[in-house]
């Protein structure tokens, strides 16, 4: 194992116990989603009726993979969070001060939330197959959408570091995160393209979690769509090389 | 310099200068600092908050780039190779540096494995340290979960466990109780005799009088003297031993004056012999050593001994000597900039 690889795994699996041992911050991750999927999925369950709404029947299961994008997205939505209190506290210095890479002391922070999104999706994801929602494409489209949504929130994670490590505030990181909604509103997350006025549904052609929320919909609706697996990919590694570029700045910046 | 060792300098450090900001906002935290570190000392930095040591030891753990000025570890500039630096030193900050979610074995094992250390070997290591500090009961607990004494001794033990060779501790006992300084302080000595180097900082006197071989009083970024406790506290002035006398004798101060001045002949120089309210003071270069000559002297038939009393200068007094005013707790915190 290389040197960057040892130093990335440990200080990786610590990061991941901290986030393991403080229930909140898993817990408060399922909620918000698992609380649309409940509420939404009965409040405006006749929206399928509509003849814009399309083919689709059952709106827990159009629901659900939109709830599975969120829940991945909150998984890293506080990542930043972390490092501003370590850098606070002092402990980052103390990392330092270690004989170690010091790429290796944010790559322990990023690795993980590959996980932890791939990890919330998945509890998601399962509740919406106890509630009703099906997989076409079986375990291995369940495993596949784990990886997507693991890709998807390391993609994402740079919107709650950059702030975090430029502003080195909590309220900053907090409220970057906010961003999210507005994109996710404007998707494909709760209703079909066709029932979106003209200009959302401009910002929906470009909009980036609609692509992931449609992937993942195919995956468990249709079956393998490669075209539209291959574009949700490929928006998403357009999001995560701009995120990712500008943390790996802002961390520079913080480090010098 | 005084009180230089012979051994090879583990810290040496020549003219370091560290300004923060620039123009007419610019701090200057370090202002020509020189000082080196035998290998086996325990060299302490005593100054307010503010004096620049901290900032002095940040540059020596590789966490800040000096302005200027050279600053190595056994021999390594820390600025031309800090990843071997780092692979000599341990270092406990200020504040007890800790990541609270994770267990007292997990932090000192986490820190064994940064350092390349087997894991057979860092379980040995963190068996005997977690031992060493009283930790073995809690050691699967969460540090977070630790009381403040807990949470230094554990940053120590990690500081420890790849067995630096330099020890750098900032203000180690900031903070603590009363009995937990005192534990850490006999921890500390107990490293200290087993060998290790160790530079510390502190703004507690009694903290740099009992465990510093050497150090250095340092104010507004400059070291203004360094040496031992005791060689810096004599440079300040002579012991004072009070003799408490019996008055029944009904001799008037002149008397009392001339009779200890006789018995104490060629012991005491005249002049050093002063009245007292209770009996007389003598001024002596080393009351400890003195007092037990003095008594055998005193004692007999023509004087009788009610009380003795001794007062030697403080570090406070070196500290009003060399920069003509008292070290206080209060003074503004040093200036550290956010970002690292």
């Amino acid at each position: 194992m290389t040197a960057l690889a040892f130093e990335t795994f440990h200080l990786g699996m610590r990061t991941t116990r901290r986030w393991l041992r403080v229930p909140a911050n898993w817990i408060s991750v399922i909620f918000f989603p698992l609380i649309q999927l409940l509420i939404f999925s009965q409040l405006y369950q006749q929206i399928t009726d509509l003849p814009a709404f399309g083919a689709e029947g059952n709106y827990l299961a159009y629901l659900a993979p939109g709830q599975v994008v969120f829940a991945a997205f909150f998984a890293v939505s506080w990542a930043g969070y972390g490092l501003i209190m370590e850098f606070r506290s002092g402990y980052l210095d103390k990392l330092r001060a270690l004989p170690i890479r010091r790429w290796s002391i944010l790559l322990g922070e990023m690795v993980p939330l590959f996980f932890q999104a791939a990890a919330m999706a998945g509890v998601l994801l399962v509740i919406s197959l106890l509630l009703g929602a099906r997989i076409e494409t079986g375990v291995a489209g369940f495993v596949l959408i784990l990886l997507l949504s693991g890709f998807f929130g390391l993609a994402w994670a740079g919107i709650s570091f950059v702030p975090a490590l430029v502003t080195k505030s909590e309220q900053a990181t907090g409220t970057m995160s906010l961003i999210f909604f507005p994109v996710v509103f404007m998707s494909t997350a709760f209703v079909p393209e066709a029932m979106m006025p003209g200009w959302m549904q401009v910002v929906n052609d470009w909009n980036p979690i609609t692509f992931m929320i449609e992937a993942i919909r195919s995956l468990m609706t249709t079956g393998y769509d490669w075209n539209v697996i291959g574009v949700a990919v490929l928006s998403t590694a357009v999001v995560g090389v701009i995120t990712q570029a500008v943390t790996i700045w802002a961390f520079r910046r913080l480090a010098n | 310099m005084q009180g230089e060792s012979k051994r090879a300098p583990v810290i040496e450090v020549t003219d370091l200068v560290k300004v923060y900001g620039s123009g007419e906002k610019a701090t200057r935290a370090v202002d020509g600092i020189t000082f080196s570190v035998a290998a086996g000392e325990l060299f302490g930095f005593l100054g307010p908050n503010g004096a620049g040591k901290t900032t002095t030891i940040r540059v020596l753990a590789t966490l800040l780039r000096a302005t200027s000025g050279d600053a190595r570890v056994s021999g390594i500039d820390v600025e031309a190779d800090p990843e071997e630096v780092r692979r000599r030193l341990g270092l406990a900050m200020q504040t007890a540096t800790l990541d609270a979610f994770s267990t007292g074995r997990e932090t000192l094992e986490l820190a064994g494995r940064m350092h390349r250390m087997p894991f057979a070997e860092i379980k040995r290591r963190a068996d005997e340290l977690l031992e060493l500090m009283g930790l073995t009961e809690v050691a699967g607990k969460l540090s977070g979960q630790y009381s403040g004494g807990m949470k230094r001794r554990l940053d120590l033990a990690a500081a420890l466990v790849h067995r630096p060779e330099l020890l750098i501790l900032d203000e180690p006992t900031e903070g603590l109780d009363p009995q937990s300084r005192t534990a850490l302080w006999e921890e500390l000595e107990r490293i200290s005799a087993a060998g290790t180097t160790m530079l510390l900082t502190t703004h507690y006197m009694e903290e740099a009088d009992r465990l510093c071989t050497r150090l250095a009083i340092i104010d507004e970024g400059r070291i203004q003297v360094d040496g031992s406790p005791e060689e810096l506290k004599r440079g300040v002035g002579a012991d004072s031993v009070i003799i408490g006398l019996d008055d029944a004798d009904g001799r008037s101060e002149e008397e009392r004056i001339g009779v200890v001045s006789r018995h104490l002949d060629g012991l005491v120089e005249p002049g050093a012999i002063t009245a007292h309210p209770s009996g007389v003071s003598l001024q002596v270069a080393n009351a400890s050593q003195a007092i037990p000559a003095l008594l055998r002297r005193l004692e007999g038939d023509s004087i009788t001994i009610t009380g003795l009393q001794m007062t030697q200068p403080s570090l406070d007094d070196v500290f009003m000597k060399y920069t003509g005013r008292h070290i206080r707790a209060e003074s503004a915190d040093e200036y550290i900039p956010l970002g690292w």
